[in-house]
């Protein structure tokens, strides 16, 4: 029974629907592809330095204004780590880093009449907690310009801080002791870090060479061992914790050599009153930069600068990463014969990866072996940076 | 005259108009037995009532008072719908100015009351296009109706008028717009056609040539039918 | 079960009549065109809104606001730091007009990018690549979406030039908005980001900001973060709901759109009747045919259902024509409908046109829907056609003349509902708009009683004036009365609604005319350019604003300031005002005690509210007004109701001396100059232009021209009705032409028969466009006292109910002159060619056929 009729009718009814569903189908959203925009420290602390004021020999530091920020160089960081125990035996490590980056080297830009944000400095922070008995580790970071107070670095009073995250001084009459605050959803710390051993100088009198040309080196300065109490506080969960903490301050401008990729670092404060700190710089080739060095804090308070080759870091075992895919050096032998030392070192957990923009491991490890002959424990911080995914 | 079953029985039919205040009786208690096979003419003036009588045989319109059965149906129970389905299927027209639809083809307006029971088969279509050839148009079957003479038209209204092998075909004043000699030859074509197939037949006309085909013959005057008695008529 | 040769006698009637055919899609198509374009004119500018603001609140749930346009900086720091509230971003945001190759306002947003990420993904999350150094430094930086900087003319690394508030700016485009969805792109197409640094230094507000977008979920309102925190903020700020500033825009246009809807369905209405008006003919035109059809046994479902199937054909081809034809109207009135937001409302850019489906959804069910009920009359009509084999004409237009008490009744009855519609007290706009439609239906169910009588008045005049073609012409016009009617009333509905939309335009032009020359009662005025005519919120350089107040020969200087406050529980615009010494007060009160007002206004905490505003909120002089101010929610009177037209969303207007007392806001967005005796206005333009000189770009306009510019602006935004009006008239046009074809080709034989007994092809002309001018002029004459009644409605109820004006009707004579003629003309040329086709029509053919 089809006629003309029916064909037109058809065709029209067809031809409405088809504009109809045409336009229903028309996808509202294409899929946004997730940008990955994390990135190497490494690149981070090679891009371009000119302008910069660099790190070309041992100087003389001035304190407290050492202890703040050095905005003409372009890179700056405030570490505090520690391991800590609480009341009840239980072990936590944490860490609290504040870095400062320079975004130009025009310096004063911020005292522009028309607004207080214009600001050539990037601050970036990092918080993370190990949670030994349930192997759980927390991390989160932040970032912000330094300028209308959110961010920022004063030596005189010590306050380094970005938004409610601080570190500061206590009193107005001493450094020492410094509060740390910092706190990320149901994870946040409380704690008083007092003086304890007095501050060691990386490399030559804190002037750390760490690539071949002159520049490429920092000012590096340690607090080694501090006395640390306070709370910490992980979901419902309240404790009072008391430990030893690590604190680093370095500032460069080019820190890095061409080849260099990434270090692994170690801090380790043993039973006997020593305290370790030893790096090796990787490159691109794998092999290990002659710069790498060095340190020895002992107990009295004297400390002796490690050379290439004076120690040995031997990885005995692997772990890789199930988030990012990188796999990290887990545990190792370190040997310093000139010292008769022979250490175990083992992350207390083996997820201490921080999965944030910059990408690396670092965490709290326990420490076994020999020093000066004797059987030692201790405790310390192992940071692991440069490492690709697999 | 033939002694078949009567198809038709009409009795006691009566209807009437209201026009203004005045209410005009057009047929009186009026009965009727048409038997299969036979032509029948209803001979009466123009304006006696023939073409109530057929509208009312047909369905088209209803009486006001009286029967009409065909076998077993009694259309004046029928509703609407219903007289009109029976229409379709069991009664063919023939009308004096022939109402073929302008917007079919001859051949389509033939093939319209057959469409209207049902689905057209091939066989139905050839037989369509015989009944066309038999009238003789089958050279223009695919003619629109405007471009047909009188006499062609009619001839197509009386292939469209068989094509479904109705019961009963009405005719009212089938000759009526036509000249002597083409009425001449829708006539032998009509007789032809009847007889051949057997089909029963009620001829309207004022026109007493037609007595001639006819196996009866009834008058209608003021509305009350008379049957003829065809010696007596031939004697007029 | 259906008959294919019915359909085919169906479709070859239809196609046998091309023309009438093609005149009753083409009416279908006009009207759905016309109610699917607006519909996407609408709902593109809406979509457009939405898209740009959904954009740049992205993920934000709340907002921190001032309480008056911005709030401190130094409480986002506080909030941070202090607070420790963490998922908080700042934003500065404003207008920037650009000028070259094309001329139009970018959206500019200042945003941090380093704290972006969570809030407005596509700027903090895709940039990884961006030297963020440049971006947040000292020099003007921003990023475009590739698209807009194309459509801009500009590549990487080229300076926009940009102008705020006057001031000439330089932005560098230092890189791309990457990695967009279609949607993001659309919307980011006026969108300039900016650091929020470069945003303060742009907008001169250092230290402030335009809110703070917050992120709390409903966790952390569960868990009395949000009240802890509303608890914190000083109570100079405000937190609010993120998606109840996008409501309240979106509130502001309600009314305006809801009035386009109602004047484009007009055009479908007037449609309707066409379809109406063609299928009857075509139904009475074949009444022997249908006759024919059911003596062969054709059931009157059959004969209904084949009606409805060609009231079907028409309608869906008209619909599918309209949608096409809605798309192309919907780009050309997408314009004028932004156009129209933008001088009334707000900033809006619209590139391109959003086809909903749900419009077209709408268009077809509208247009197919109304084509059947148009057709459901006169399908019945052919059911109940006699079955006898001869139909004769007149049992028709017998039923007509013994309808017309009916039709009589009908109508009053009508015109009783639309009036208690209109009495009945209310803010409803659909019942008003409902009203209006019983008004159209009550005078086109009058037409036909009114036809016959006219026609009887006026046949006596014709047969002196056309001897006796004339007085046929009239009787045929009266005895056909079930064609001419419905043809007359869709022109009468058509010109009515010209005259209607046409009287309160001018009405309101009137009144907007009267009231700008006794509210601008200064010499000169001086104002930025400000990206929405009616609201001017930018403001002058504070420098500019003292030198120009230093220039000799001025008696007075008042500044005005435009400010967006929230009050109660809404944003309003504050008006700021430098209260003049003396008695004169050139604004109208409607209510209030108007000899104290002087003195109360300039010290004491009293506001005084427009028109609109009072109707909008249902405030009245006496009430009290909470204002959130920099001290905190603050109580004020509301002292008097003035007469204003400037907004319809309506305006609060403060003292200077008040407003400083509880806003921290120096700024002027408009001086008025007052000149002294003897000073010439022309000279003292001149020199506020040397004394402003390159510092900034201001309107500097004499008391005419700031007249005329508003005038100008107010035709503007009537633009858009003066094309829907346009478009209802020609739909009637085409209903006219195709009702006299109609009407002729169905007088086909009786005209030839005229013909055959000695009417000469000239008589046909004359008698053919006798009628059809006799057809336009009652048309016309009805349209009069219909049109002044929609006027009336139009003025006092709609726009009353729409935006609370008090209105003037204000007409003059030439308006309905004009109606009147036009109605004739569109009559007369409707009648040209049917009278053409039957002058030169072989009466042997029309007598012959059928």
């Amino acid at each position: 029974m089809s006629s003309l009729f029916r064909k037109v009718l058809y065709l029209s009814v067809f031809f409405m629907l088809g504009l109809l569903v045409a336009f229903f189908l028309r996808s509202p959203d294409a899929l946004r592809e997730e940008a990955n925009d994390s990135m190497p420290l490494s690149k981070a602390m090679k891009s371009d330095t000119t302008g910069y004021e660099r790190a070309t020999g041992p100087i003389d530091f001035s304190f407290p204004a050492d202890h703040g920020a050095h905005p003409t160089f372009k890179t700056e960081w405030w570490y505090y780590t520690g391991n800590v125990t609480g009341t009840d035996g239980r072990r936590f490590g944490f860490q609290l880093t504040f870095f400062r980056s320079a975004l130009s080297p025009m310096v004063g830009i911020s005292d522009d009449p028309e607004s207080d944000w214009i600001s050539d400095q990037l601050y970036m922070a990092h918080f993370s907690m190990s949670d030994v008995e349930n192997e759980t580790f927390y991390a989160s970071e932040r970032f912000s310009r330094g300028s209308l107070g959110l961010a920022g670095a004063e030596g005189i009073p010590y306050r380094i801080w970005l938004d409610d995250w601080s570190a500061e001084q206590v009193s107005e009459a001493s450094f020492f002791p410094i509060r740390l605050i910092a706190s990320e959803g149901d994870v946040s710390l409380d704690l008083v870090v007092d003086e304890g051993k007095p501050a060691v100088y990386q490399g030559d009198r804190g002037y750390d060479q760490k690539g071949d040309d002159p520049g490429n080196a920092s000012y590096y300065y340690s607090f080694t061992r501090l006395p640390v109490d306070g709370t910490i506080s992980i979901g419902e969960e309240r404790f009072v914790v008391s430990g030893q903490a690590w604190k680093d301050h370095e500032w460069s401008t080019s820190a890095l050599g061409e080849a260099e990729v990434g270090w692994d670092w170690f801090s380790l404060q043993l039973s006997d009153g020593r305290d370790l700190m030893v790096y090796s710089l990787r490159q691109n080739d794998g092999s290990e930069s002659r710069h790498a060095v060095g340190m020895v804090h002992d107990e009295n308070g004297t400390s002796r600068r490690l050379n290439v080759g004076e120690y040995t870091i031997e990885t005995n075992a692997n772990w890789t990463s199930p988030k990012s895919g990188i796999t990290y050096p887990s545990r190792w032998t370190l040997s310093i014969p000139s010292e008769s030392v022979e250490l175990e070192i083992t992350p207390r957990i083996p997820n201490q990866e921080l999965n944030v923009t910059i990408q690396y491991w670092e965490g709290a490890v326990s420490v076994e072996g020999i020093s000066n002959g004797s059987p030692v424990t201790g405790s310390g911080f192992v940071e692991l940076t440069g490492y690709q995914p697999n | 005259m033939s002694s078949s079953n009567s198809i038709l029985n009409v009795s006691g039919l009566s209807k009437s108009f209201v026009e203004g205040t005045q209410e005009r009786v057009v047929l009186d208690n009026l009965s009727l037995t048409l038997r299969e096979g036979e032509l029948v003419v209803l001979l009466g003036r123009s304006g006696s009532g023939k073409s109530t009588l057929l509208n009312l045989i047909s369905g088209l319109d209803v009486p006001s008072a009286g029967t009409v059965q065909f076998g077993d149906t009694s259309l004046s129970t029928l509703k609407e719908e219903d007289r009109t389905l029976f229409r379709r299927k069991q009664i063919g027209f023939i009308f004096q100015s022939f109402n073929l639809i302008p917007t079919l083809t001859v051949l389509e307006n033939v093939l319209l009351p057959i469409e209207l029971s049902g689905t057209v088969s091939k066989a139905e279509e050839s037989k369509a296009k015989h009944i066309l050839d038999t009238v003789g148009l089958g050279d223009r079957m695919n003619s629109f109706p405007d471009v047909l003479s009188g006499g062609e038209q009619q001839r197509v209204a009386i292939a469209r008028a068989i094509a479904h092998d109705p019961v009963l075909i009405l005719a009212d004043e089938p000759t009526g717009n036509l000249d002597f000699e083409t009425a001449q030859t829708v006539l032998e074509l009509l007789q032809h056609l009847i007889h051949d197939v057997n089909r029963t037949m009620l001829i309207a006309t004022h026109d007493r040539e037609i007595i001639e085909l006819a196996d009866r013959v009834f008058t209608l005057q003021r509305g009350v039918l008379k049957e003829l008695d065809a010696e007596n008529e031939a004697l007029n | 079960m259906r008959s294919s040769l019915l359909w085919r006698s169906s479709v070859r009637y239809l196609f046998t009549h091309p023309l009438l055919t093609g005149l009753s899609i083409l009416g279908v198509a006009l009207g759905v065109a016309v109610v699917v374009g607006i519909d996407f004119a609408n709902v593109s500018s809406e979509r457009a809104f939405r898209l740009s603001s959904s954009l740049v609140t992205g993920t934000a749930t709340h907002q921190i606001v001032g309480a008056g346009n911005e709030l401190d900086d130094t409480l986002y720091a506080e909030l941070r730091v202090e607070y420790g509230f963490r998922k908080a971003a700042p934003v500065v945001e404003g207008y920037a007009s650009y000028g070259g190759e094309s001329e139009g306002t970018l959206q500019v947003l200042g945003v941090d990018l380093l704290v972006e990420s969570s809030f407005r993904s596509f700027i903090g999350g895709a940039q990884s690549s961006l030297d963020l150094g440049q971006f947040m430094g000292p020099s003007s930086v921003g990023l475009l979406s590739e698209e807009t900087a194309l459509s801009l003319g500009i590549e990487l690394g080229d300076t926009l030039k940009i102008n705020i508030s006057g001031i000439p700016h330089e932005v560098v485009l230092l890189d791309f908005v990457r990695g967009l969805s279609d949607l993001d792109r659309q919307a980011m197409s006026n969108l300039l980001v900016v650091d929020i640094g470069t945003a303060q230094r742009l907008f001169s507000g250092a230290g402030k900001l335009s809110r703070i977008d917050l992120i709390i979920s409903p966790e952390e309102i569960d868990q009395g973060r949000l009240s802890s925190l509303e608890n914190w903020l000083p109570s100079n700020v405000r937190l609010q709901k993120a998606s109840s500033r996008g409501n309240a825009l979106d509130q502001m246009t309600k009314a305006f759109t809801l009035n386009l809807q109602a004047l484009s369905l007009l055009a479908l209405v007037v449609g309707m009747f066409l379809i109406y008006n063609i299928m009857t003919f075509s139904v009475v035109q074949r009444a022997p045919t249908i006759g024919r059809f059911r003596a062969l046994g054709v059931t009157q479902k059959e004969i209904y259902g084949t009606i409805i199937s060609e009231s079907l054909i028409i309608g869906v081809s008209g619909t599918v024509l309209g949608l096409l034809g809605g798309v192309m109207l919907g780009n050309g009135l997408v314009n004028l409908v932004s156009q129209t937001i933008n001088d009334l409302y707000f900033v809006l850019e619209v590139r391109e046109l959003t086809l909903a489906p749900f419009t077209l959804l709408k268009g077809a069910i509208l247009g197919v829907g109304m084509t059947l009920v148009a057709s459901l009359l006169p399908a019945r009509e052919a059911t109940t056609a006699a079955t006898t084999t001869v139909l004769r004409r007149s049992s028709d237009e017998t039923r007509m003349a013994a309808a017309l008490p009916r039709l009589i009744w009908s109508s009053l009855g009508a015109a009783v509902v639309a009036l208690l519609l209109l009495v009945a007290p209310g803010k409803s706009l659909v019942i008003s708009y409902l009203a209006l439609l019983l008004v159209l239906l009550s005078f086109a169910l009058m037409t036909p009683p009114a036809v016959t009588l006219c026609t009887r008045w006026i046949r006596p005049i014709l047969g002196k004036m056309g001897g006796v073609v004339g007085k046929m012409a009239a009787r045929g016009v009266e005895t056909s009365l079930s064609r001419t009617g419905v043809a007359i009333a869709a022109l009468m509905i058509a010109i009515s609604s010209t005259i209607g939309v046409g009287v309160m335009v001018e009405s309101f032009r009137g009144t907007v005319d009267q009231w700008l020359s006794y509210t601008l009662s200064a010499d000169v005025y001086i104002s930025p350019p400000s990206p929405v005519f009616r609201r001017n919120d930018a403001t002058i350089i504070q420098d500019v604003e003292r030198d120009i107040r230093a220039l000799d020969g001025i008696s007075g200087a008042y500044a005005v300031r435009t400010a967006r406050v929230q009050m109660n529980d809404f944003q309003n615009d504050l008006i700021i005002v430098d209260p003049r010494p003396g008695p004169t007060e050139s604004y109208r009160f409607k209510e209030g005690d108007i000899t104290s007002l002087p003195e109360r206004f300039a010290s004491d905490n009293v506001v005084k509210i427009s028109e609109p505003f009072s109707y909008r909120h249902d405030i009245h002089a006496g009430d009290t007004l909470q204002i959130n101010t920099d001290n905190g929610r603050i109580p004020f009177e509301v002292a008097a109701v003035y007469f204003d037209y400037a907004s319809d969303v309506g305006a609060v207007m403060i003292s200077r001396n008040v407003y400083n007392r509880h806003f921290d806001d120096p700024f002027v967005s408009g001086i008025a100059l007052v000149a002294s005796p003897g000073t010439d206005v022309d000279n003292l333009i001149e020199r506020v232009q040397q004394v402003v000189g390159g510092r900034q770009e201001v309107f500097i306009r004499s008391n005419r021209s700031l007249r005329q510019a508003s005038l100008d602006v107010f035709d503007r935004t009537f633009t858009i009705t003066q094309v829907l009006r346009l478009l209802a008239v020609l739909i009637a046009f085409v209903g006219v032409l195709s009702a006299l074809m109609a009407l002729q080709l169905e007088r086909g034989k009786e005209l030839a028969i005229m013909r055959a007994n000695g009417l000469t092809p000239r008589q046909v002309w004359l008698y053919v466009t006798t009628q059809t001018g006799l057809m336009g002029l009652l048309a016309g004459l009805f349209a009069v006292p219909l049109g002044l009644i929609l006027a009336y409605v139009l003025v006092f109820v709609i726009n009353k109910r729409s935006f609370g004006w008090t209105l003037q009707m204000d007409y003059s004579p030439d308006v309905l002159l004009q109606a009147v003629v036009l109605a004739i003309i569109a009559a007369l040329l409707a009648g040209i060619y049917p009278a053409m086709k039957m002058a030169s029509a072989n009466p042997v053919s029309a007598l012959r056929e059928d």
